[in-house]
């Protein structure tokens, strides 16, 4: 069983985590604590390991060593749909959504599965969640799409609805991998001024992975650097981007 | 015309057709249905689960033998014996889809093949209780079921009642969820549903109303066969459903009408050469008409009723 938990009342807590594919170590020993309410933004150079990450933190793919500690509990090994049931929820880099349902069905669906009701086969499901369905699509800048199948919407709205798929689970912890990936840039600050104004609304805590420093440090609270697979810097936006070592090896570089 | 409305007109058809039409065309009906239901069981996993099952004659041949072992070998009557044909049908659905749900794709399609073929090959040599490559002849329903149009009428309402069952299982909170795990099983994950669970329900439901397909079958046919089990019995839903369009619910139904019926035109004309029109057939539709038959007629309009509900 776990140690003493010295995370106690941190959100998600790492402790060595590593992780490698063949002569590459993707993740080389982090430890991350994220406490609640957190607005958290890990950046880092492309092959830095932020996705590795990801995909560890929500059980896309085993760790080899350490710990992954979620509300104080050790969920090394669940699958995700434990976790998501946990309270942890997630968008995906390349947009996730269910392409052949509409706007409005792919969040219903959420919702019926966050309510258990995804194994009732009697009542037809159309009516419900509807409302709160609307509610989170308005919520999102989606409400006149709804009816939309959801592959044919813009990439942007597609991000916007996946946002509100994950939302839907009433999560905890929220991680966003890129979620402003291939948006405009006016489009990015919208969106992830939104992921802020929820996560300050519900007390959620969201952590995310981001190209744009512009929106890094316009949004986040606390900033992760990851560089060659490890921890390099962290700290509130103003301490990291005062870091000579982050400057060197990555905020220069973009600069 | 709202659908109820050509439901309505359907069920009168169909409620009159023995009045006018001879006992063959009943029968053709008769096994149209049931054909009809086995194909739409079959597209719960292909058009709705996004799985391609090559052995949904195991479950189709379990009802079959289940129903005719109880009424030739335990002596049940039709009215108990059939319930058990989706029950047993059910159950081997169960056992094997538990470890086929484990694959996807082509690998999904060939374990369920390969234990199709296990049930075939224990039916064909279990001579003693099977009657093996003889069959089990003489397998009729009780008198009162006995004429073709009580058969039909028979066979109609409990095809029916199964259809309805399917459809508001396609529209249920499961079935949302069934269609978000064929679009996205990761997403699926990631709203909180154990996608092989799903996967595994939606594969006993499908098996068990296969099963009774197989059950009606039986008492129509008055007998059974083991090459209910033979894998080209398992490609018949697969081709009925994409005849008629896997993407609409009713596509199957359709298909199965239109099967049946070009089957009995041409094999009339060309009895040998039947396989070779269907093939001709199978090719013109995937390829001029990829929804199917139901895109000739339906599919636009049922299209944009749903896309309008929202």
């Amino acid at each position: 069983m776990a140690e003493p938990i010295s995370g106690q009342g941190l959100v998600l807590q790492t402790r060595d985590l590593r992780k490698h594919f063949g002569g590459v170590q993707a993740v080389n020993g982090v430890d991350l604590a994220v406490p609640p309410g957190d607005l958290r933004a890990i950046i880092g150079p492309n092959g830095a390991g932020k996705t590795t990450l990801f995909n560890l933190i929500t059980g896309d793919i085993a760790h080899d060593t350490g710990q992954i500690f979620f509300g104080g509990e050790e969920i090394s090994g669940l699958p995700p749909h434990r976790l998501c049931r946990k309270g942890m929820g997630r968008t995906f880099q390349i947009t996730s959504i269910f392409r052949r349902l509409t706007a409005l069905e792919n969040v219903q669906t959420a919702f019926l599965s966050h309510h258990r009701r995804h194994f009732n086969i009697v009542v037809p499901a159309r009516r419900l969640y509807r409302d709160d369905a609307l509610a989170l699509l308005e919520r999102v800048g989606l409400r006149d799409q709804a009816a939309k199948p959801s592959g044919i919407l813009a990439h942007g709205d597609q991000r916007r609805l996946e946002l509100a798929i994950a939302l839907a689970s009433a999560p905890k912890l929220l991680l966003l991998d890129e979620p402003t990936a291939g948006m405009a840039p006016r489009e990015r600050h919208e969106i992830m001024a939104l992921v802020a104004r929820i996560a300050a609304d519900t007390g959620l805590t969201v952590v995310f992975t981001e190209h744009d420093m512009d929106v890094v440090f316009a949004v986040a609270r606390r900033i992760t650097v990851l560089h060659q697979g490890a921890v390099l810097a962290e700290g509130a936006p103003a301490e990291v981007r005062a870091n000579g070592d982050v400057q060197r090896v990555y905020l220069g570089a973009t600069h | 015309m709202t659908p109820t409305r050509w439901l309505g007109l359907l069920i009168l058809v169909l409620a009159v057709a023995p009045l006018v039409l001879p006992p063959f065309f009943l029968q053709l009906l008769t096994e149209i249905a049931i054909v009809g239901l086995f194909a739409t069981a079959f597209n719960l996993l292909m058009g709705f689960g996004g799985m391609v099952s090559f052995g949904h004659a195991a479950y189709f041949a379990l009802g079959a033998y289940t129903a005719a072992l109880l009424v030739k070998r335990v002596g049940i009557p039709l009215l108990l014996a059939l319930p058990a044909a989706p029950i047993v049908a059910a159950a081997g659905a169960l056992l094997f889809g538990f470890f086929i749900v484990r694959l996807s794709h082509t690998y999904f399609a060939m374990l369920s093949l390969a234990f199709a073929q296990i049930v075939f090959t224990v039916i064909f040599k279990w001579k003693t209780l099977t009657g093996g490559d003889d069959g089990l002849l003489d397998v009729w329903p009780p008198s009162l079921l006995k004429s073709p149009a009580a058969y039909y009428y028979f066979t109609l309402v409990i095809v029916g009642l199964s259809i309805l069952a399917l459809h508001a299982i396609v529209d249920s909170p499961f079935g949302y969820a069934l269609k978000s795990v064929r679009e996205n099983p990761r997403r699926a994950r990631y709203i909180g549903i154990d996608v092989r669970r799903h996967q595994l329900a939606a594969f006993v439901i499908s098996g068990a109303f296969s099963g009774l397909a197989g059950g009606l079958f039986a008492f129509y046919n008055g007998s059974v066969f083991p090459d209910f089990a033979y894998f080209t019995k398992s490609f018949e839903p697969l081709v009925v459903a994409l005849l008629g369009g896997v993407q609409s619910f009713f596509g199957p139904l359709a298909g199965a009408f239109g099967f049946k019926l070009l089957e009995w035109l041409i094999s009339r004309q060309w009895p040998v050469y039947w396989p070779l029109f269907l093939g001709g057939i199978v090719v013109v539709v995937i390829i001029v008409l990829p929804s199917g038959f139901v895109g000739l007629v339906g599919g636009r309009l049922w299209r944009s009723r749903s896309a309008a509900k929202a």
